[in-house]
């Protein structure tokens, strides 16, 4: 026992602990680097990118640290390349650490909802900004565990570069050993000292997840956590919201104009005077060979509210994927505000990013049947959030629209919770907020209601519904809520098989449809109606 | 090299795991130079004279810092010292410092598992390689080798020698041998099997490690009946375990213990011979054997053994 605290406290030893903590930070520091540059070539659109990671990834992964340290350090002199032991034990363990961390990276960057993401792109936002504001914030908390678990290993694994002369601890344990014949107590001194580094990795660990923790910003809580008997309750916000939803949060009073009977005629008028939003000519897409939209045309004008009905594939949601350029398509054109989405005036085909700044500057909101608000951000943040980062507004503009806009939906209560403590017809509440927010002049709504439970339906409709009314919104919906089209929309169109099947006046087309097909989707909705 | 490592330890004395030495530590890793050891003082023994005459017939030599490489897991002939792990101790790196002062230049050691002593020399990561490794033919392939030492044998068993083994021969059937990977007695103890056969027994069994201490831990924890290796540091390990441990009996092998020096650098090659030969005229070799008990008549005349 003696002996063991002896070397327990020999400095031999203690230094030879700095060399171990040096290759494993240069090691992930190298790693990590290397990494994200292996994660981002995987992830490329670019095949030859992605190959050449796979590649890398076969062969770093695939074969022992230990040779890969013998190779810097023995075989790369002969090319001219000589590194000191550290140096090519740190290389060798980045190397070799590189493919693991780009793995992790990746998988938590796949793992962020890719609604987020098409939400995102709807917004204008570029693939940097949506990578950088909205995947990395999310992927690097799912992927702290992770990388601690790395970090651990590659601690462990930094004693390999016992073979290639480094002095650190278990190369000077095995010496020490050697010389002194002392095994046990040497060995238990110096796992000890793995185990209290591990130790420390367990507690920046734990430290950096709390420090991550969007549910816990008590400041009190951050520190209980640490204690390893402490429990994460279950969110209280989120319980109140269910509460709360009982009785449904209520909008502010409607104004007059929300409240009077729609003047069909008089809007049919302003309609047919008016200039195209949308122009659709002989869309045709298809997936896997089979035809989702099959020559299609369709023209939307300035303040029209169209509804979109049909039963499921019949290409409503591909349509206005199409429209806002979220999807590509075979041939056909779309016109938005007599601009094309996603090529130039020459005709070639533009980048992601180009695309992204011209989404943004034809001013297409989009809403999403799952809501697709960013998990990470608060209510308020996912309205001002985008602004700021696509529209360039200051922060204080961005925050006075936001708040305007929460005030409009009825959810100023709200501005501060995570997506994931409001229930569904909050959450699509904000995602309407989101869209309206740098003054779309077309807004495609994809099947608003049809995640929410039945009796949060109607809270979302209305908002929906002043929309049309109050500020004279141009709007696609595609819905299965007949008797709201009937109520809004200026015309219904019924879509089957990716072609228009029929469409005409709402009121007058959802009450006495003439063709066939039309009358029998309209006959099953009314019965799933009558049986909810 | 040796200031740096005098200071290191001294900043370590005054404020254990002080910033000032991990800092120093750090900036001493990135100027590319290896923090360990230095050695043992050799002020004790005196330079020969006919050294003045080498240095001015090698005068590149003169100032500089080779870096040896060695497997410290040999005491009596390298290890760390106990007393100070900063240092490495013992016959070779005495006579390699001999060699240096000799010559005038200093050395600085690089600690390697036995069978990257070569392969360390032969990449450049290091000049010259004294760490009790046996000259053989094969080994000339890799690094030029010139002898100081014969090569003695000892048989170490656990007490009693309880499988009755006396030597490298047909005893040693059906035995466990514990030996580290790269040493000369690997295939001496494989080519048994034949002969174990013959007579029908089973062939010896070789379980190899990369340093002594996991070849005695072999045995004393009854993984392995033999490990056989130079007489001197089987002599250590019973004189550590005198309860546990014996030598069952030494055998001489026909090889004897050379410095390794890389390939086609004749220069160098002759300037440690030269050296090596001054070192033995003079007596100083008998005086650091003595030093480190090793048997007098063990000592060898410089001879070449390179690649056929």
């Amino acid at each position: 026992m003696d002996l063991f605290f002896h070397y327990l406290s020999q400095p031999y030893l203690v230094t030879g602990i700095v060399y171990t903590v040096l290759i494993t930070f240069f090691g992930l520091l190298g790693g990590g680097i290397l990494g994200i540059v292996l994660a981002g070539m995987q992830l490329s659109r670019f095949r030859a990118l992605s190959v050449f990671a796979r590649i890398y990834a076969v062969i770093f992964r695939g074969t022992p640290l230990i040779l890969q340290m013998i190779f810097c350090y023995n075989a790369l002199p002969m090319i001219g390349i000589k590194l000191t032991a550290l140096e090519a034990a740190s290389l060798a363990l980045a190397l070799n650490e590189a493919p693991f961390i780009a793995e992790i990276i990746r998988a938590n960057i796949i793992a962020v909802d890719r609604g987020q993401v098409s939400a995102g792109q709807a917004l204008g936002m570029t693939p940097t900004v949506t990578m950088i504001r909205i995947v990395v914030p999310q992927a690097f908390r799912t992927m702290v565990p992770a990388l601690g678990n790395e970090a651990v290993s590659a601690l462990k694994n930094s004693s390999l570069a016992s073979v290639v002369s480094v002095q650190e601890l278990t190369l000077r344990s095995t010496q020490l050993a050697s010389a002194t014949f002392d095994f046990f107590s040497i060995f238990f001194a110096s796992g000890l000292m793995y185990l209290v580094l591990a130790g420390s990795i367990a507690i920046i660990q734990i430290v950096v997840e709390i420090m991550l923790d969007l549910d816990h910003p008590d400041p009190k809580a951050r520190f209980a956590r640490l204690l390893p008997w402490y429990r994460t309750p279950l969110p209280v916000e989120a319980e109140a919201a269910e509460e709360e939803d009982a009785t449904a949060t209520p909008l502010p009073p409607a104004s007059r104009k929300a409240i009077a009977p729609l003047d069909r005629r008089k809007r049919a008028q302003a309609i047919a005077a008016s200039r195209p939003a949308v122009e659709i000519e002989n869309l045709t897409k298809s997936y896997d060979g089979r035809k989702v939209l099959d020559g299609l045309d369709l023209t939307v004008r300035l303040g029209e509210v169209v509804a979109l009905l049909g039963p499921s594939g019949s290409g409503k949601s591909t349509l206005l994927r199409c429209i806002n350029r979220l999807e590509s398509w075979e041939s056909g054109t779309i016109r938005t505000l007599g601009r094309q989405l996603g090529v130039d005036e020459n005709g070639l085909k533009l980048t992601p990013a180009a695309i992204a700044n011209a989404r943004a500057a034809v001013r297409v909101g989009m809403v999403f049947q799952n809501f697709n608000l960013f998990g990470h951000l608060s209510a308020r943040e996912n309205i001002a959030g985008p602004l700021r980062w696509v529209q360039n507004a200051s922060q204080k503009e961005a925050d006075r629209r936001a708040d305007e806009l929460l005030e409009r939906v009825g959810l100023t209560h709200r501005a501060d919770a995570l997506p994931r403590h409001m229930s569904g017809g909050q959450q699509q509440r904000v995602a309407i907020a989101r869209a309206l927010a740098p003054n779309p002049a077309v807004l495609l709504l994809d099947e608003p209601t049809s995640a929410l439970d039945p009796e949060l339906v109607n809270e979302v409709l209305e908002v929906i519904r002043r929309l049309a009314v109050e500020d004279g919104l141009t709007m696609l919906i595609s819905t299965h809520q007949i008797s709201f089209a009937k109520d809004v929309a200026d015309r219904a169109i019924f879509l089957a098989d990716g072609s228009i099947v029929e469409q005409g006046p709402a009121d007058k087309m959802l009450s006495e449809p003439s063709n066939p097909r039309t009358r029998q989707f309209l006959q099953i909705m009314k019965e799933d109606a009558e049986l909810v | 090299m040796k200031i740096t490592g005098t200071n290191n330890s001294l900043s370590m004395k005054r404020s254990a795991a002080s910033t000032v030495f991990a800092a120093s530590m750090i900036a001493a890793a990135f100027c590319g130079s290896v923090v360990t050891a230095t050695t043992s003082a050799q002020a004790e023994t005196a330079v020969p004279a006919a050294c003045a005459d080498l240095q001015a017939k090698y005068p590149d030599l003169k100032g500089k810092t080779l870096v040896n490489a060695v497997n410290p897991h040999t005491p009596g002939y390298e290890a760390i010292d106990p007393e100070d792990p900063t240092k490495y101790i013992g016959f070779d790196i005495d006579l390699g410092e001999a060699i240096g002062d000799c010559l005038g230049f200093d050395l600085t050691y690089k600690a390697v598992t036995f069978a990257a002593l070569l392969t360390t020399l032969q990449a450049g990561q290091a000049d010259i390689v004294i760490s009790d490794i046996y000259a053989t033919v094969d080994r000339a392939k890799a690094a030029d080798f010139i002898t100081y030492l014969k090569v003695y044998d000892g048989v170490l068993v656990a007490k009693g020698n309880p499988k009755g083994i006396d030597g490298i021969n047909t005893s040693l059937c059906g035995a466990v041998a514990a030996e580290n990977t790269g040493y000369v007695e690997v295939p001496l103890i494989e080519a048994l099997a034949a002969e174990c056969e013959k007579i029908g027994k089973p062939a010896p069994e070789i379980q190899l490690y990369d340093n002594n201490a996991n070849c005695i831990q072999a045995i004393l924890s009854g993984r392995a009946d033999t490990y056989i290796n130079d007489v001197n540091t089987v002599d250590g390990a019973v004189e550590a375990y005198p309860d546990k441990l014996e030598k069952a009996t030494a055998v001489t092998l026909p090889y004897s213990v050379g410095i390794a020096v890389p390939r086609n650098n004749v220069e160098f090659r002759d300037a440690v011979m030269a050296a090596l030969t001054e070192i033995q005229k003079s007596g100083l070799q008998v005086e650091l054997m003595k030093k480190w008990n090793l048997p007098e008549d063990q000592l060898e005349t410089p001879k070449l053994v390179l690649a056929e």
